[in-house]
């Protein structure tokens, strides 16, 4: 018998089995490529050659403008107040989910009665949509709101404040409605995150003699930094992006002291129906954004290549 | 044939971009409209205002001459107003009839692009001689090119106040009209637990621009009119004052506390409707609520059992003479609002049908006059108070019927002609000043806002 060339053989006996064994991947990822690319990208793209133009979003008449829009944000008083708005909300938002966050998920990593019943207290606030919790929230920091009606009775009276009409006071509410707000989410993540440390590594701690803070300090705090990235990168992301607190709660004021970026972007796209210089804001934004999430990252990275 | 897998997922995403492309241009793209039956349809109507209740009645009067056209209306509020309209009238599902300003960010300009022309419709009704026979200010306000883009529907006043007579007569307080007989009606309130005067100047409706308007006429009669033709300056020492003033209503236990953080609608419209609030200043939409119907309607949506909640008798009063020189107390109009008609409607000539029925027949303007919150535009249409049950007819009855003299006779400019950016920086200034900051800081941001607003 004559031996078949061994090419022979490989060509007819490699390729069929290689292509049944590798599924075609393309139509599963194609729904998903189609919106991102199709409605995301586009939908950038559209907003950036709005930012060039002088138009109300309505009439047919549209005045291409180039980087106009640009330089009057740059003008803009109300912009720069907006990013240091955004600044301070990133900073006390941040350390104060944090704080919260990693207080609440080790409780309840510790032996606790009701467990289930604070998890699910904690996380109620996230499943509450704003527009049902903005008016409660302004009849508590009402004149004669809950707030001050309970200062009043513990005997706090000198505390009471006119917490929607001062500036400082309402950056301060609309802070601690959004935290309150987000606190469960950083809780589930941090409860998550310390499910995955190793209990030898605590075991062999306590061992050693380490109490419950040095343990938390020690091997719990560092073992759960992902998660703190990770939230100071949502915490960055939801500081540029808020809206729906000061919007429903204070209405960017009072002179503009609750001002954020996506309040400014709503008003003068809107209100002033200047949706070029809506579109630039929004553009700055996404800008800002990536970043914000860039900077983050790296600056993890470098961190941790340090520690090693 | 390396990359062959690599192209095919390239040609693949460029081909779902352009299919998403074509997708959204088809989405975005303007329809051709069938104008429909004339007599039959349904028609949908968005607004700000009339309420509810109000509107129900409107519908219903309609609805007896064409028994065929449904109309679902459906009311906005009025912060979102702009921001719901413009996408819903860019998509081919907007609404048939939607109600415009005469300025501002939701005005009959603003949307002039997509509103029907009404020009030859409206010929058809009330004659080539139409524009004599409704208010000239709407012709002009909604005549946007030529084209009538809404067709006006009423007008509205402010400048004057209302009081809970109630609180007055309890208390023995006389209606206040020099600026210290407001300080001492005020400090009796005060000493018995209330507010005074409530105001909310958080949001964007702007209703602090009318107190603004009331306190400068009482400076300078004449100087608004001037300020909104471009005649005057905003940074003209009556301004000032004006705003020094507003900084003093509060200083002197006028002006309640707070007013920063609150807003007119719902916060102070709630609280003087269910009694908690002695005095407010709102146009002469409020008398609807001096109407038994109106005021329960109004305190079950403020969450209130009417039936028993103590009615509230409201009075009109004029706006004291704050600055002291002696200048009459005034009432400033404007056309409020016009029907237009989505020039995209599927049921277009039902919905000019009702557009123009509103404003423009003697029954619909009949019943919308009788609704109080709105005043006829269409000549020879007059509020029926003895079809009205008032709250209180005998306290109520002469000062309505005063306060609707005033307002027919009234020519002042309420407010058109005011640029959002003009609107935003006289609440912003109004804002600054409760705050503590200095008035004669506030009047260049003033003029800036008019200049670029312009």
């Amino acid at each position: 018998m004559t031996a078949l060339p061994q090419s022979v053989g490989a060509a007819t006996t490699r390729s069929p089995r290689r292509r049944a064994r590798r599924p075609a991947g393309l139509p599963w990822i194609l729904p998903a490529l189609v919106v991102s690319v199709g409605i995301l990208y586009y939908c950038i793209g559209y907003t950036a050659y709005i930012s060039t133009l002088d138009w109300d979003g309505a009439s047919p008449l549209q005045e291409f403008v180039g980087g106009a829009n640009y330089l009057k944000m740059v003008k803009d008083p109300i912009f720069w107040q907006s990013l240091q708005h955004t600044v301070i909300f990133f900073v006390v938002s941040f350390a104060l989910r944090v704080v919260l966050g990693f207080v609440f998920a080790s409780l309840l990593h510790s032996r606790l009665y009701l467990r289930t019943f604070y998890k699910v207290l904690i996380f109620i606030p996230v499943v509450l949509a704003t527009a049902t919790v903005a008016p409660v929230f302004r009849l508590i920091y009402a004149p004669t709101g809950t707030l001050n009606q309970l200062l009043e009775a513990v005997g706090l009276g000198s505390l009471t404040q006119l917490w929607l009409s001062n500036g400082a006071f309402a950056l301060f509410a609309v802070i601690t409605i959004q935290v309150w707000q987000s606190t469960g989410v950083s809780f589930v993540l941090y409860y998550a995150a310390m499910g995955q440390i190793e209990p030898d590594i605590v075991e062999a701690a306590r061992l050693d003699g380490a109490g419950d803070f040095r343990v938390l300090r020690s091997i719990v705090w560092p073992g759960v930094r992902g998660t703190t990235i990770a939230l100071a990168i949502l915490t960055a992301i939801d500081s540029l992006k808020t809206f729906d607190v000061p919007f429903l709660v204070t209405s960017g004021g009072p002179s503009f002291a609750t001002e954020f970026l996506g309040t400014q972007i709503y008003r003068v796209s809107i209100a002033y129906a200047q949706v070029g210089y809506g579109g630039s804001l929004s553009i700055v934004l996404l800008v800002l954004a990536l970043a914000a999430a860039i900077l983050i990252n790296v600056t993890a990275r470098r961190r941790e290549r340090l520690d090693v | 044939m390396r990359f062959s897998h690599l192209k095919r997922a390239a040609v693949a995403a460029v081909a779902g971009a352009v299919l998403v492309s074509l997708g959204l241009a088809g989405c975005s793209g303007g329809s051709t409209a069938s104008a429909g039956s004339a007599t039959k349809g349904t028609v949908n109507w968005w607004s700000w205002t009339p309420d509810n209740d109000l509107a129900g009645r409107e519908i219903a009067e309609f609805n007896k001459q064409y028994p065929d056209i449904k109309v679902n209306y459906k009311k906005v509020p009025i912060d979102n107003y702009a921001a719901l309209l413009r996408p819903a009238l860019a998509s081919n599902s907007g609404p048939d009839v939607f109600t415009v300003n005469a300025s501002g960010s939701f005005s009959g300009q603003t949307f002039a692009a997509y509103a029907y022309d009404l020009t030859p419709d409206i010929k058809k009704l009330l004659g080539s001689d139409w524009k004599s026979k409704i208010a000239p200010t709407g012709v002009k306000a909604f005549t946007i090119k030529g084209r009538l883009v809404a067709a006006e529907w009423a007008k509205v006043g402010a400048g004057n106040m209302w009081i809970n007579q109630e609180l007055f007569t309890k208390y023995n307080v006389q209606v206040p009209k020099t600026y210290a007989e407001w300080k001492t009606a005020c400090a009796t309130f005060r000493a018995n637990g209330l507010g005074c005067f409530a105001e909310g100047l958080s949001g964007t409706s702007g209703f602090i621009v009318d107190t603004m308007h009331s306190i400068l006429d009482s400076v300078k009669p004449g100087l608004w009119s001037d300020l909104l033709a471009g005649k005057a300056k905003w940074t003209d020492p009556a301004v000032v004052q004006a705003y020094q003033l507003l900084a003093n209503m509060q200083k002197d236990g006028i002006l309640d506390e707070g007013g920063n953080g609150i807003m007119q609608y719902p916060d102070v419209n709630n609280s003087f409707l269910t009694g908690k609030v002695p005095m407010v200043q709102m146009g002469t939409w409020y008398q609807q609520y001096a109407a038994t119907n109106s005021l329960e309607a109004a305190v079950k949506g403020a969450g209130v059992d009417p039936a028993t909640t103590p009615k509230v008798t409201i009075i009109p009063i004029d706006f004291p003479d704050v600055a002291g020189k002696g200048n009459p107390p005034t009432l400033f109009t404007d056309p409020d609002a016009g029907q237009a008609v989505n020039a995209k409607s599927k049921n277009r000539a039902a919905a000019v049908t009702f557009a123009l029925w509103l404003g423009n027949t003697k029954e619909g303007q009949q019943v919308v006059a009788n609704n109080l919150d709105e005043f006829p535009t269409l000549n020879g249409v007059e509020v029926q108070f003895d079809k009205v049950t008032l709250v209180n007819p005998d306290a109520q009855s002469k000062p309505l019927a005063e306060l609707t003299a005033k307002l027919k006779a009234a020519t002042e400019v309420r407010s058109y002609g005011i640029s959002a950016e003009l609107s935003q920086a006289l609440i912003t200034a109004a804002q600054n000043v409760i705050g503590g900051k200095s008035a004669s800081d506030q009047v260049a941001a003033i003029q800036t806002a008019a200049t670029s607003g312009q």
